[in-house]
């Protein structure tokens, strides 16, 4: 702080800033496009991967672990970034305002999300004869039916509120560059935007709602996800907290993609000025807070399980923690917890550009391996002898299973695939919110604060 | 709007201390009831531990009823003041400056309230101390580390010393404005506890690290504290106890408790101490808000509870429920705890008119810890009612006059050491509050001029 | 006066004991003989009608009966229970002061003077087996000729429970090795006053003994086996002969 004291602070105005990043939006460049060719090929890698596990058919459904580890990685870090955008503006943290965009715009990836989300149900077995939250219901109607409907409601909710949250925007680029094919889609997608009183008015209550909406609906994907994916699977596993336990690894997984995203928009995008010291200082303690709370949530159910020394509960432990899936689980512990702990109780760590990057990269990669433990492991349990119904209790415990050349394919693929996704959107809406940035450069002024320059920030409620 | 710029430096000193300076009739004739109910429950404890635990109404099976209720419920309301006094400080949240204090000070004799229940609710109390201190007193044996029962004192005694550093910290430099105005012996123990403060920009460097500092240190022990305490249950194989959700479902609904709690504090403290220029509306408004996304965290937890308990169709988790949600009276206590801590206040909440009246604030803040005390009650007896299939030693639990007692005289204890508090110590700080009106300013937006605060650049 | 040993595993094989007990439900008619001999030997308090009243009436060997059918096919039927001395119990690690633990010679220990009532011990144990004396036993004049001197007269505040006779084994091994005791040469006050022989005891690790050639009894269960609790001591199914 010591070199900033005798230095005014410099506030751009919100012209400046909207022009800035309209000719960033126009400039679709050579780096764009091979970045962009890349992941396409990538992804055609994944579809690669998707067709030779089709062939394979669905009897067996450990040929499913992984691509359900995909699709639920991708449901957790990629679908949860919109929660980071409607929270922080429901706390009114005014360092948000750089990074709501990118957070909305992962919404497009709901849609590949929706259709990755049909094989992994038809994968699932019926219902009859085993312990799930449809309890009995006739199975297609109850938890494949059900399961879409969620999925898809949240998918469309955050699909909206890309949108909704973009039509200023979308009027700008619509105004700017009316001849091109990108002005012509954004004149259709910015119904009529003027800008007046009326319009804004509906903008920010929207916002609000359906911020809200997909709040509350998000929670409930993953507890479908965790009681049908992966306890329903299970033989003895009661874990109520795993649903709470999933919502929380997701938002650590969308904070510290926040955080490499913004990185590489720096670094390959020159965005530096958006993506500063102060959102990167500022989502490292909810990173920090997060890596605590993994750990806390994991040990809930770890010493209500050891402790109880009931015999579905040990033979559980047994196969998710101490045997077959003990290394996926030290990975992910040093990842998503004690490497961030380590690193961002250190105050320089965290007011640093690299330090929060770092961090959340590992995160990124420790939820991954956690996903694959989450769901690759009830995925290789065996379904019982025909016509019996499911234990309570595990019979045998499967070895740890490990990925065959298919399942790489997908994984890669498939992360490919959400990021292509990203990128293109990115094309059609700015990846920062003009209007958002805008509105709080209007609200902060430079005085002199005593001894010193402080900013002042008007607080509008 | 809070940040009115409205009184002068010695104005604020004048109005918040004089609480400190006078001693109004009301506050002796409050001091004296209480003091008796207190009073009250110490002799119900002492009439307790002469004749045994036979007085109040616990019996095989049900080992744990009213006191242990009323212990989880202490150590829920002592998480108000983290919660408003660490993470709002954290994130800089203006509209906590007047409750601070009051909520941090609730916290550490809610804690102390909390902790006499084990000592008393035990068959031989005065031989606690071999429990609770960790050293092997006799035959080479140590606490056993392994019960949660261990764990519990440790976390407890480990957040109450936090909470007692945190308050006095926050305490120093308005302790030195009341050095500054006493003479005499008031005027050496003042001077003695504010430790040489002058005010100087050193020692308020330090002052706002130290702030910060056991604010970030506190939290991790208030996520535990209460988890510790859950994980009683939740490691014991009493069907409906045995669940993985405890833990945050358990420190949801305290922060659920604690912050209505303070909801109370505050509307109270205004009526009894004229303190109508610090407490506003937006801060019941602000506190509501943060209720009602509470209250939604919470229902979540309550609703995972539920249906994963009844997941796995084991016959004593559904009896257990059954008892709870169906029969009576356990079904009446039910209705109404799920009346009283979510059903009337959170949708009341919603509407701004609600928030902002004192009163309807008053009235769902006592009916949401009313609530939350029947909810632990829940958890607690009827498990305990049913805990296997032998129905030959099923019983019932009624608390005795006994119990009654002392669980009043537990509420009456943390509101006679609070007004006793009072009496020694501001209940808002003044620097807080001082440092509220220097960080106001105004922003011209167009044509109009909106409030503003200072941020650090 | 019960003595303890040092806590050690409930593996540890170095000693030669693992006392177990049997009930054959077939055999046991519910005459409550068990109950009275536990009483007189183990100083049980005295169960009052004011106890029974309020619910604390207790006794360290319960016969729990059940009716099963409708009138006129109604039956009694009715199981002995006591403390199981569980392998895996679930009362000894929640104790926070060490007052309950698992001897070496498989045995769940209670010890009255290290307890301090918390009675979580009694929450946590699934067969209800475990009492907490609410009141201070009070024994009339002449009865207190009657109590037991080798076992620990407890006062209000501590929890008791079944000790499989922890003072007659004492007495009974004091100094000696297995070979010197042979089978069924001692027993808990129960099984000695059962006038059916419904109730066996004796070292499961002499393979020669009488439990331990229950072991394998084609009626055998234990009680509440689903919760991995590992009673030792073991059931006997009781047959019906004349219809269901």
């Amino acid at each position: 702080m010591a070199h900033e004291e005798h230095a005014i602070p410099q506030v751009p105005t919100h012209q400046e800033v909207a022009s800035d990043i309209m000719a960033r939006f126009q400039n679709v460049n050579q780096r764009y496009w091979s970045w962009v060719s890349l992941l396409a090929l990538l992804f055609v890698g994944g579809i690669v991967g998707f067709v030779m596990r089709l062939s394979d058919g669905f009897d067996d459904r450990s040929n499913w672990g992984y691509y359900t580890a995909t699709l639920s990685f991708l449901a957790s870090t990629f679908l949860a970034m919109p929660i980071i955008s409607a929270g922080l503006r429901l706390a009114k943290a005014n360092w948000r305002r750089p990074l709501t965009r990118l957070t909305e715009n992962m919404a497009i990836t709901g849609v590949l999300i929706w259709f990755m989300l049909i094989p992994a149900l038809i994968a699932l077995p019926p219902t009859e004869g085993r312990l799930s939250v449809w309890f009995d219901f006739p199975h297609w109607m109850a938890f494949r039916g059900g399961n879409l409907m969620v999925w898809g409601t949240v998918v469309l909710i955050g699909l909206f509120l890309l949108w909704l949250l973009a039509v200023p925007d979308l009027a700008a680029v619509r105004d700017h560059m009316p001849a091109s094919p990108r002005g012509k889609l954004a004149r259709v997608l910015s119904v009529g935007w003027t800008g007046n009183t009326r319009q804004w008015r509906v903008l920010h209550s929207g916002a609000l709602l359906f911020g809200a909406f997909y709040l509350l609906l998000y929670p409930t994907l993953q507890t479908l996800l965790q009681a049908d994916f992966q306890a329903g699977l299970l033989p003895g596993m009661k874990d109520a907290i795993a649903p709470a336990t999933a919502l929380i690894n997701a938002l650590q997984g969308a904070v510290g993609l926040t955080l490499v995203v913004m990185y590489v928009m720096r670094r390959f995008g020159g965005y530096e000025r958006y993506f500063g010291i102060d959102q990167f200082w500022a989502l490292s303690k909810p990173l920090l807070a997060f890596s605590l709370l993994w750990f806390y949530f994991w040990w809930g159910s770890f010493i209500t399980f050891w402790y109880g020394r009931q015999p579905g509960e040990s033979e559980l432990i047994r196969f998710m923690v101490l045997d077959s899936y003990r290394y996926p689980l030290m990975v992910s512990f040093m990842l998503n917890f004690i490497g961030p702990l380590v690193a961002l109780v250190w105050n320089p760590v965290r007011r640093s550009i690299w330090g929060p990057t770092i961090v959340g990269a590992g995160v990124l990669v420790g939820a991954l391996v956690n996903h694959i433990r989450w769901y690759v492991a009830p995925f290789s349990v065996p379904d019982p002898p025909a016509g019996e119904a499911w234990p309570h209790v595990l019979p045998e415990i499967p070895a740890g299973q490990l990925p065959g050349a298919a399942d790489a394919l997908i994984v890669v693929g498939g992360i490919a695939g959400a990021v292509l996704l990203f990128m293109l959107i990115n094309k059609i809406i700015p990846v920062v919110s003009m209007w958002e940035v805008g509105e709080g450069l209007r609200l902060v002024k430079v005085r002199r604060f005593l001894a010193r320059y402080a900013m002042v920030i008007a607080k509008s409620h | 709007m809070y940040y009115r710029r409205t009184l002068t430096e010695a104005q604020i000193n004048q109005q918040l201390l004089g609480t400190v300076l006078t001693t109004p009739l009301w506050w002796i004739v409050l001091v004296s009831l209480l003091g008796i109910v207190v009073a009250g429950a110490v002799g119900a404890v002492g009439w307790m531990i002469n004749q045994g635990l036979g007085v109040t109404g616990l019996r095989q099976p049900v080992f744990w009823g009213f006191f242990i209720t009323n212990f989880i419920f202490w150590v829920g309301i002592s998480h108000a003041g983290v919660m408003i006094s660490a993470i709002l400080r954290l994130s800089q949240a203006e509209w906590r400056r007047p409750m601070v204090r009051a909520a941090e000070t609730m916290t550490v004799f809610a804690l102390m309230a909390s902790l006499a229940m084990p000592l008393v609710h035990a068959g031989r109390p005065w031989r606690i101390f071999y429990w609770v201190f960790p050293y092997d007193w006799a035959r080479g044996i140590w606490p056993d580390v392994r019960s949660p029962l261990v764990w519990d004192p440790i976390a407890i005694t480990t957040y109450l010393t936090s909470s007692m550093l945190f308050v006095y910290t926050a305490l120093i430099p308005d302790l030195a404005i009341i050095r500054d105005r006493s003479t005499g012996w008031r005027r050496s123990v003042y001077g003695v506890l504010s430790l040489g403060w002058h005010g100087n920009p050193r020692q308020w460097k330090i002052q706002g690290f130290a702030g910060i500092l056991l604010s970030a240190l506190i939290l991790p022990v208030f996520v535990s504290v209460h988890s510790i305490v859950s994980w009683d249950f939740s490691v014991s194989l009493v069907p409906s106890w045995h669940v993985t959700i405890f833990a945050p479902y358990f420190v949801i609904g305290a922060v659920h408790s604690g912050v209505s709690a303070v909801v109370t504090l505050m509307i109270i403290m205004r009526k009894l101490y004229k303190l109508e220029n610090f407490i506003w509306e937006e801060h019941i408004d602000a506190l509501a808000r943060l209720l009602m996304v509470v209250a939604l965290a919470w229902m979540f937890l309550f609703w995972l509870d539920l249906v994963f308990a009844l997941w796995l169709r084991e016959e004593q988790e559904i009896t257990v429920w059954m008892l709870r949600m169906f029969e009576p009276p356990w079904s009446w206590l039910f209705f109404l705890f799920f009346m009283f801590s979510f059903v009337i206040p959170v949708p009341l909440w919603m509407f701004r008119r609600v928030r902002r009246s004192f009163t309807w604030m008053l009235w769902t803040s006592l009916l949401v810890n009313f609530g939350m005390f029947l909810e632990r009650f829940l958890i607690i007896v009827p498990a305990l009612m049913r805990k296997g299939p032998q129905t030959f030693t099923y019983a019932t639990y009624r608390p005795s006059p006994v119990e009654f007692t002392i669980i009043f005289g537990t509420i009456a204890l943390v509101c006679f050491l609070l007004l006793i508090f009072s009496k020694f110590f501001p209940l808002i700080p003044l620097w807080e509050e001082k440092e509220g009106q220097l960080l106001i300013d105004h922003v011209k937006v167009g044509n109009v001029y909106v409030p503003a605060l200072v941020k650090e650049h | 006066m019960a003595t303890q040993t040092k806590p050690q595993s409930a593996t540890d094989r170095s000693t030669a004991f693992k006392w177990s007990m049997v009930i054959d439900l077939d055999r046991c008619t519910g005459c409550e003989a068990c109950v009275v001999a536990c009483q007189s030997e183990n100083n049980v308090p005295i169960n009052e009608e004011s106890a029974f009243i309020e619910g604390r009436a207790f006794e360290w060997i319960r016969l729990e009966r059940y009716w099963e059918g409708e009138w006129p096919d109604i039956k009694a039927r009715f199981i002995p229970v006591l403390c199981q001395h569980c392998e895996n119990a679930p009362c000894e690690p929640v104790c926070p002061v060490y007052a309950t633990y698992h001897n070496n010679e498989g045995l769940n220990v209670q010890v009255y003077n290290r307890c301090v009532g918390t009675r979580y011990c009694g929450a946590n144990c699934p067969y209800h087996a475990r009492q907490f004396n609410f009141w201070e036993p009070v024994w009339p004049e002449d009865l207190r000729h009657q109590l037991n001197p080798d076992v620990t007269v407890r006062t209000r505040g501590v929890m008791e429970k079944c000790s499989m006779c922890v003072q007659r084994i004492r007495r009974a091994t004091r100094s000696k090795t297995p070979s010197d005791i042979p089978d069924g040469a001692f027993n808990p006050a129960c099984v000695q006053a059962c006038p059916t022989s419904a109730m066996t005891f004796g070292n499961l690790n002499n393979p020669e003994s009488k439990v331990s050639k229950l072991q394998n009894d084609e009626r055998r269960y234990h009680v509440f086996e689903h919760l991995g609790t590992a009673p030792t001591t073991l059931y006997l199914k009781q047959v019906d002969t004349h219809g269901a």
